[in-house]
């Protein structure tokens, strides 16, 4: 998950310990500016970026239930629409993976919402069972609960199953699940709402009581970490495992959104959650992102990062054809992505973290 | 330059002890200088190369969520479990929450066995049940069964008047799926933390047999016990360092046990179903060993190479008055600080200066924390000492700050309350602190 780098920050933190001894704190010329300056780059992450992701996850699966409510045996036309309604929904999910703390790992939301493999067998045997399919059954069976179960039905293990193949079974399976996927969403952005469980406010609220983060610094590297840990898992999880998983050669096996041939957006999207918070641009609105404290420092570097993490989402949608094809019979254009998300993990692991280490 | 410690502050005026500056790196050269919910979940500082890329791999292995077989990828989880991948129980890397509801899946379980000692000195296994009770089954299987808990208020009042209302949790079967034997033990598991495992392991064992005083010859009324216990892959008897009872010697054995018990995945230290001879304990598949020897001891060098996390704030005036009482209501007699290593053939653990805090030996903690159920030289009073190391960070890493072995105590001003027996002492006088002092002492134990 984190190949995080050490080795700079230990040497941040061992000069700053010896400083902290001295009578003043000479590290920050300006303070006060710093911390409102802060403030506003934590305030507009945490509500204008990473909240308004979860906004728009939550709306989109409730789309995407109501799309699958509408689902019927044999009728093509709502099949595509909730498969659509489906790519909808993932792409803020995708996009919220550069920023994986809080509820989302505390209340046990990610394996609820995209716990991998699939459980065909477990699948099977519930849709087998005389049991009514109910959230609750599926509750105690993430691995049968999710996007990728709503995949497998939506598309089919070969990704071309047809309405006519739904059951009525399937169907009564798919609606608890696409209730169960936005039951969670829905908790998630509650869990960011400052007027609910408020996670928003530590970062708000960084380095004053009642925030988890003693100080704005340490706030601002939880957010900096997590781009480089997307980074990571892109480039040596979800790339690197089907492309050479298997000795070396591919391994189909391993790609995750391979029902629906959804895995390069995926991956560009899940770039795109570090183009997010980076800018702290999200739909198109534009705010303080690290970018603001990054520029303030060291403007090449900003120009470098920019570029970048564009550089590595144009060579991703670069692949030819889908992902599956392409870890067979272009894996040099796979590998190409690979290497641009590595380049830009090593950049924020040499560069983005110790700077924000020495603030 | 850290040895450059602040002496002249003249404000704190106690005699230069203990010096806070050396245990800065609580890991020694593994520590890792995070203060995020990465804390616990970052590879030890000085691993390279060759080491990094196999923890690397076992990071991937301690994330994998496996699933029913057949499978063409991670099948084998069950039929009877407790969960389905390492890292639903050890998040980030840390500690579990104990479950808002006790039987949804968790990193909270029972151990069970039957009064006495087996052959090797172990716990008895409970016909039918084992020693560990998985609550959860794959899909057409019936799980062993299910955990009931119920709560007895406990106050305690400090020496100001400030009341604190423990709740004393007593577990229970709700239902299984033979009857379960009357006069069963029952033990609670919540799990821990898994970082910095590799040095806690290497530290020789002289230096841990060094402060064990079995019949308190000090008269200081702490004993410290080292557990020996049977460790099933060298087949000797060895020195008990993990677990909540120092039951089992290696960081391979925990890991090879965990998929075994914990998910139900045989692998080829332990190549047999745990429920096999039960009717809900075999899959029919054939498929065992489910991993290979090369994953579990990927997992295991995940564990042992993860760094451990710098303490911090150790020039604040309040956390130094705070170790100067973590030593003076003698917190530190079995939260023992400072650890060494000697050779080791993971390079980087070797010959390193750390500080766990914790002495690794057995503590009669006393009757309202007894579980009861012996576990190989382990009385049903005694239990491991818990390092410290990286529990102020538990609520970033973890949102939460359940502690003890089952989570019993909310925060940790709760689980020093909990500690009797031997500990009954230090706790009294923690309770006659004034306010201020308790607020030293907690800041002190957030910065390790």
């Amino acid at each position: 998950m984190k190949k995080i780098i050490n080795s700079a920050l230990f040497i941040v933190y061992v000069g700053m310990f010896f400083v902290s001894c001295s009578d003043t704190d000479t590290q920050d010329e300006n303070p006060d500016n710093n911390q409102s300056f802060y403030k506003e780059v934590l305030s507009d992450l945490a509500l204008n970026v990473i909240t308004e992701t979860y906004r728009s996850l939550n709306a989109q699966a409730l789309t995407l239930q109501n799309a699958v409510d509408a689902m019927s045996v044999g009728d093509e036309n709502a099949l595509t629409t909730a498969k659509v309604a489906w790519q909808q929904t993932r792409a803020p999910w995708e996009q919220s993976e550069g920023f994986l703390y809080g509820p989302v790992d505390t209340e046990g939301i990610d394996p609820a919402i995209d716990s991998w493999p699939v459980d065909v067998n477990a699948i099977n045997n519930i849709l087998n069972s005389g049991n009514p399919i109910t959230q609750s059954l599926l509750e105690s069976n993430n691995e049968a609960r999710g996007f990728h179960t709503l995949e497998y039905f939506l598309w089919g293990l070969e990704g071309t199953k047809p309405a006519s193949a739904l059951t009525n079974r399937e169907l009564e399976y798919l609606k608890a699940a696409a209730a169960n996927l936005q039951s969670k969403t829905e908790e998630l952005y509650s869990g960011w709402l400052v007027s609910q469980g408020n996670f928003a406010g530590n970062f708000i609220n960084a380095g004053n009581t009642g925030s988890i983060y003693a100080s704005q610094k340490s706030a601002l590297q939880e957010i900096a970490e997590g781009l480089s840990i997307i980074a990571d898992e892109v480039a040596n999880g979800k790339i690197e495992e089907p492309l050479n998983g298997n000795n070396g050669s591919a391994k189909p096996e391993a790609e995750e959104s391979r029902f629906s041939n959804n895995s390069k957006l995926d991956f560009a999207n899940n770039i795109r959650s570090i183009q997010n918070i980076y800018l702290g641009n999200y739909a198109g609105n534009v705010n303080n992102g690290l970018s603001a404290i990054v520029s303030e420092n060291d403007s090449s570097l900003d120009v470098e990062i920019e570029n970048l993490i564009t550089d590595a989402i144009n060579t991703i949608e670069a692949i030819p054809g889908t992902f599956t094809e392409a870890i067979i019979n272009n894996r040099e254009a796979v590998a190409q992505a690979q290497q641009k998300v590595r380049a830009l993990q090593t950049l924020l692991d040499s560069k983005l973290l110790p700077l924000m280490s020495g603030l | 330059m850290l040895s450059l410690s602040c002496e002249k502050d003249p404000e704190v005026g106690y005699e230069a002890l203990p010096n806070l500056n050396e245990r800065v790196l609580a890991g020694g050269e593994t520590t890792v200088f995070l203060t995020s919910s990465n804390a616990f979940s970052t590879p030890a500082a000085n691993l390279s190369g060759s080491d990094l890329n196999k923890h690397l791999d076992g990071d991937l292995q301690f994330e994998s969520v496996f699933v029913s077989a057949p499978s063409e990828i991670n099948g084998g989880v069950g039929p009877i479990f407790n969960n389905s991948s390492c890292v639903a129980c050890h998040p980030k890397d840390g500690r579990s929450a104990f479950p808002s509801n006790i039987n949804q899946i968790s990193g909270f379980f029972l151990r069970t066995s039957l009064p006495g000692q087996a052959e090797m000195g172990g716990p008895r296994p409970v016909p039918n049940f084992g020693k560990q009770l998985q609550n959860q089954a794959i899909f057409g299987y019936e799980a062993e069964v299910q955990f009931a808990v119920s709560y007895i208020q406990r106050p305690e009042i400090f020496g100001d008047g400030t009341k604190v209302m423990l709740q004393k949790p007593v577990y229970g079967i709700a239902e299984s799926y033979i009857p379960f034997p009357e006069g069963a033990l029952l033990s609670p598991r919540l799990a821990p933390p898994v970082f910095g495992l590799g040095l806690l392991e290497a530290i020789p064992a002289f230096y841990i047999l060094s402060n064990e005083d079995v019949n308190d010859s000090d008269g200081d009324g702490i004993s410290g016990k080292a557990n020996y216990v049977h460790d099933p892959i060298s087949n000797t008897v060895a020195l008990g360092r993990f677990g909540w009872k120092a039951n089992t010697a290696t960081i391979l054995e925990q890991c090879a046990g965990a998929y075994l018990e914990d998910m139900g995945i045989t692998s080829p230290i332990f190549p047999t179903e745990t429920g096999m001879g039960q009717s809900n304990g075999n899959d029919g598949m054939g498929d065992d060993p489910e991993i290979a020897l090369e994953v579990v001891d990927e997992v295991a060098f995940y564990c042992k190479t993860l760094g451990v996390p710098a303490a911090r704030n150790l020039n604040e005036a309040a956390v130094q008055r705070g170790s100067q009482l973590f030593e003076s209501i003698q917190c530190a007699k079995c939260h023992i600080p400072k650890m060494i290593t000697e050779y080791n053939p993971i390079q980087v653990l070797s010959n390193q200066v750390f500080y766990p805090y914790t002495d690794m030996l057995l503590h009669d903690m006393g009757e309202d924390m007894a579980d009861n159920r012996p576990d190989f030289l382990a009385n049903g009073r005694e239990w491991k000492t818990r390092p410290l190391w990286g529990i102020g960070l538990t609520q970033i890493v973890n949102g939460h700050t359940h502690f003890l072995h089952d989570g019993r105590a909310k925060n940790i001003t709760e689980a020093i309350l909990w500690h009797g027996g031997e500990a009954t002492t230090s706790k009294e006088a923690f309770k006659n602190l004034t306010a201020e002092e308790r607020s030293d002492l907690l800041a002190f134990i957030n910065a390790l």
